[in-house]
């Protein structure tokens, strides 16, 4: 059985549409890139995937969903929230245990921030905030992993970096993109869209960027 | 077409406000009845800049337990306010919540003081119950205005709590904590007005000096209060809390103050039930006595009083208004340089500081019982608060360069910036004057609390209990209708002052 | 923490309860300047704990009601109460009782008096010209600054105090009442004949300012009660004791502070006239 499957499906925010009369089926163990203008309704595309996954997806929200007053290893932990006892997690709240730092260690490395382990996030740039949020998503005991340009604030070598990461750690990955040759380096298929409309739904194997060139033109 | 002048909905409501004050006030008794009252005030004076800090061997005695008081008070009304917070959306909290914060402290306690005498107990619940109400209500307004996104990245199946403790909890922790800390500055006032009717706090030294004329300890007293409020942020730290409600435990004088489980049963079978029901519901004539008696205290004391009560708190708000206009400026980097901001500092903190009650107390004693020491002492205090909000607001104001100066930088400038958060804060404040009216009947004016305090003198805690359940219900309109009236003009305040 | 914060809790509420259980403890109207009233009041602790060979504390109180509730409440076993609060604190304690009196007190009046500006002097009949003036009572729970003054007012006019005036004032004691009357703050107040008569001798009066323009006809005022569960918790036959102690007090320094020249015997009984002029004007139900 397919992971999502929509049939002529619309979705939209505050009233309007933003999707229109989407057809899509995606299986589990595809790396899905969410190509197009902004505004061409990726975002709500893939918010609407993740409700018909219904919780068993980690997700990268846009606007990140992080707790500005707790700490990046807190933060990252919360991925994992349902997976201790409320006590534990209080205690994990109050004095970080030895083992949670050790397992949350490696991800944090992997994402550059072991320097920023224990500051709050508020106090952190923009890009280790995003690192922050995918860091989470990665620590989540999911098997797929939505994002919604998770990488837009960090430079690009590190980019790379983080999404191999996550191609490793999660055998579905779905996430919206801007950048194409990252969207191509790290996806086996590619989902244009173009005014709430699919244009393109094609495998990645030899394409190159300029074949998606249309998606951004006029 | 030729536009046509009008006045802004915010001035139209403000005249009409300024209208009525007027009104009240031509039928209000505000003449001083005092015969040297200069000389009383000079007397006052010279005790006040002649502080004698040995007067009695009870001044530390009284501060720290009026500290104790207020810090387990607070951290009762704090802690059953968060857990409030939590269930806020229950009609029957929110309900109860405006209930019980609708009684002022000085009523709770008068009614604890019946259940537990002098016991520390009373003074604990007079300043937590109130204040768990007015804390629920804050909080919960922190919570609902604070940042829901986290909530959307949780992984399902997460505990509730443990979502609470770490999405909810870390972002309004910096709210709490600012709020709790300005309402141990309330739990400070409270407590010290709390000895007016006997707790061994800051206010029962304070009516001994006062009554006998020793203005020298009162200012000494006085003096001591404002430094521990003054210096509050210097001493509250965190680390040392448990240390103070360890200490305040300590500390309270439990000794000697036993309670009973008579005391509470008789209380609540006996002494609160009207006197004409007390020997059954259903003996003859019980009901129609009970009719009676009910219509009696509404028309001899209720109405009366509630007029009284109103027409004081209408002028009390108009002159809180004008008060702050005057004061603001004093704050306000646009006025003054440094120095004499410094000076407008110290007399704001010290009349804002100073409870209202004990305020008029001072004013009474100085001018007799009018209208006028409740009107001074409300508007003072209160004026003083919204003054120190406003000035604080202008110091991010951004003016012009070629801006005019003095009177018309006042006029053309400042005040119409700032008149709308004005009107808010005074709007926001008028349920506390209203409250803080009724109490200073107390005192002797011929407010509500007047007839709340004759019915206890007169042991008829029935009568007492309806009274002040009747203070409460109109606490509870004109709250109602101030928040209305601040929703038609679109007015805001930022919550940390409630 | 916690454990030892219990433990804490513990220790204050149990040695509270140990210490208080043997602990006779009084209370008195304040019906005077507080230092004065704990310097009478601590004398007397003294002398009590000596005769009944017991701790015995005196509490202050900041009213006449706090005393009442006291008494009710069981935080203070004996009390020096006035006529009004002695009846209404033994209506709420069944079986306690007065045990004694102030010789004076069986004869006790209540002084009108004036500023010199009112124009007014001393009358044997009540002085009708006071109508108008203001006006001012002791404490509201006061038996010669309010229940009996309150009583002849409306005895003599026909109406209630606030409509007989231009404005009634409860200065909260007897020493404020003279105070308030002296300054002119009001021209006309009702006060406790002993206090004013103390107060007289201390040199606190200025007899040009203020003058007696009335006495009231005689009624029976102070008097000790106490509950009457006393022998069950301090032992049979302690009431008895507490009464004698009282009764046989010679020390004119004691007797003095009160100002009292003895204490007599006294009864529930000898209070039924304030009972009667307490419902009267409805200051009793």
């Amino acid at each position: 059985m397919a992971l999502v499957d929509l049939t002529l499906a619309s979705a939209g925010y505050n009233g309007a549409n933003v999707l229109h009369d989407v057809s899509l089926s995606i299986e589990r163990g595809e790396k899905v890139a969410l190509v197009g203008r902004s505004g061409a309704g990726k975002s709500t595309l893939l918010r609407l995937i993740y409700e018909r996954i219904d919780g068993e997806a980690a997700m990268v929200p846009q606007e990140l969903g992080l707790v500005r007053a707790l700490t990046v290893f807190h933060n990252i932990y919360m991925g994992q929230l349902n997976c201790h006892s409320t006590w534990r997690n209080v205690m994990n709240l109050v004095r970080p245990m030895q083992q949670e730092v050790e397992n949350i260690g490696g991800i944090v490395k992997t994402l550059g921030l072991e320097n920023e382990m224990f500051s709050a996030v508020g106090a952190l740039s923009g890009g280790q905030q995003q690192r922050t949020a995918v860091g989470r998503a990665l620590y989540q005991r999911a098997d797929i992993l939505l994002g919604d340009e998770p990488v837009s604030a960090v430079d690009e070598h590190q980019s790379r970096s983080i999404l191999e990461s996550i191609a490793d750690a999660k055998p579905t990955v779905i996430l919206a993109m801007h950048d194409i040759d990252l969207a191509l380096a790290y996806s086996n298929r590619v989902i244009g869209l173009d005014a709430g409309r699919i244009v393109m739904d094609e495998s990645t194997a030899g394409m190159k960027a300029s074949d998606l060139d249309l998606l951004y033109r006029g | 077409m030729q536009a046509v002048w009008r006045y802004s909905p915010a001035v139209r409501t403000s005249l009409i406000f300024v209208g009525i004050a007027f009104l009240c006030l031509i039928f209000a008794d505000i003449s001083i009845s005092t015969v040297n009252p200069w000389t009383e005030m000079g007397r006052l004076l010279l005790g006040v800049v002649t502080p004698d800090f040995l007067a009695t061997e009870s001044l530390v005695n009284a501060l720290v337990q009026t500290v104790a008081f207020a810090i387990l008070g607070v951290v009762v009304g704090n802690i059953a306010g968060f857990f409030l917070a939590l269930i806020f959306h229950y009609r029957a909290v929110r309900v109860g919540c405006a209930f019980v914060r609708a009684i002022h402290e000085l009523f709770w306690a008068l009614i604890f003081l019946q259940i537990f005498g002098l016991s520390p107990i009373t003074g604990i619940l007079a300043i937590g119950i109130p204040y768990a109400g007015i804390i629920a209500k804050v909080y919960a307004e922190i919570l609902e205005e604070a940042d829901t996104t986290p909530l959307k990245a949780v992984p399902p199946g997460s505990t509730a709590t443990s979502v609470f403790i770490f999405v909810r909890l870390p972002d309004v922790w910096a709210h709490f904590k600012t709020y709790s800390l300005y309402r141990l500055e309330c739990g400070l006032r409270s407590s010290a007005v709390l000895g007016f009717v006997g707790l061994p706090t800051l206010g029962y030294y304070l009516e001994t000096a006062f009554r006998q004329g020793h203005y020298s300890e009162v200012s000494a007293l006085l003096i001591l209060f404002y430094i521990v409020i003054a210096s509050m942020r210097v001493w509250m730290r965190r680390n040392l809390l448990p240390l103070y409600i360890l200490g305040a435990i300590l500390l309270l004088p439990w000794g000697g103050h036993e309670i009973y489980a008579d005391n509470i049963v008789r209380f609540f079978t006996q002494d609160i039930v009207p006197q004409p029901l007390r020997d059954g519901v259903f003996e003859p004539g019980a009901l129609s006595g009970f009719g009676d008696w009910l219509s009696v205290l509404f028309v001899e004391q209720a109405l009366p009083g509630a007029v009284d009560t109103l027409q004081l708190t209408m002028i009390a708000l108009v002159a809180t208004g004008v008060l702050a206009l005057v004061f603001f400026p004093l704050l306000s980097p646009l006025f003054f340089g440094r120095g004499g901001r410094l000076g407008g500092h110290v007399f704001l903190v010290v009349v804002r500081s100073t409870p209202e009650y004990i305020l008029a107390y001072v004013c009474l004693q100085l001018w007799g019982p009018s209208m006028l020491p409740a009107i001074i002492a409300l508007s003072l205090h209160n004026g003083a608060i919204i003054a120190h909000l406003i000035g604080r607001y202008t110091e991010h104001m951004k003016v012009r360069v070629d801006a005019p100066r003095g009177l018309n930088l006042y006029f053309y400038e400042s005040v119409p910036r700032v008149y709308g958060q004005l009107l808010a804060f005074l709007f926001y404040r008028w349920e506390v004057i209203l409250r803080e009216t009724a109490i200073l009947g107390m005192l002797g004016i011929a407010t509500l609390g007047f007839y709340v305090d004759s019915a206890f003198a007169d042991i008829r805690l029935d009568r007492a209990l309806v009274l002040i359940l009747f203070t409460a219900a109109l606490n509870i309109c004109v709250d109602a209708l101030s928040r209305h009236i601040r929703a038609r003009l679109r007015l805001k305040t930022t919550i940390e002052h409630g | 923490m916690l454990k030892r914060f219990f433990a804490a809790m513990i220790l204050i509420f149990g040695f509270g309860s140990a210490v208080a259980a043997e602990t006779f403890v009084f209370t008195a109207i304040p019906d005077q300047d507080e230092t004065r009233l704990k310097e009478r009041f601590g004398k007397i602790a003294d002398y009590l704990s000596k005769e009944l060979d017991t701790t015995v504390k005196y509490v202050p109180v900041k009213s006449y009601a706090a005393a009442v509730t006291a008494f009710k409440n069981n935080q203070v076993q004996l009390a020096w109460f006035g006529g009004l609060s002695g009846v209404r604190a033994r209506a709420s304690v069944p079986g306690s009782v007065a045990i004694a009196q102030g010789y004076e007190d069986q004869f006790f009046e209540t002084y009108f008096i004036a500023n010199e500006k009112a124009g007014l002097s001393l009358t044997k009949e009540f002085p009708k010209e006071i109508a108008g003036k203001t006006f001012t009572f002791g404490s509201k729970g006061s038996t010669s600054g309010r229940l009996m003054p309150e009583f002849h007012i409306r005895r003599n006019f026909g109406k209630t105090p606030d409509k007989v005036f231009e404005r009634v004032g409860f200065s909260g004691d007897h020493s404020r009442t003279i105070a308030l009357v002296q300054s002119g703050a009001y021209q006309v107040g009702a006060v406790n004949y002993k206090v004013w008569k103390k107060e007289l001798d201390a040199g606190k009066i200025d007899p040009k300012k203020v003058s007696i323009i009335w006495r009231t006809p005689p009624y029976p005022d102070y008097q000790w009660s106490i509950r009457g569960d006393v022998d069950q918790k301090f032992g049979a036959g302690f009431q008895k004791k507490v009464t004698d102690a009282l009764l046989n007090m010679k020390d004119p320094a004691l007797l003095e502070s009160f100002p009292r020249s003895k204490f007599i015997p006294a009864t529930n009984d000898d209070y039924k006239m304030i009972v009667d002029t307490g419902k009267e004007i409805g200051l009793i139900d």
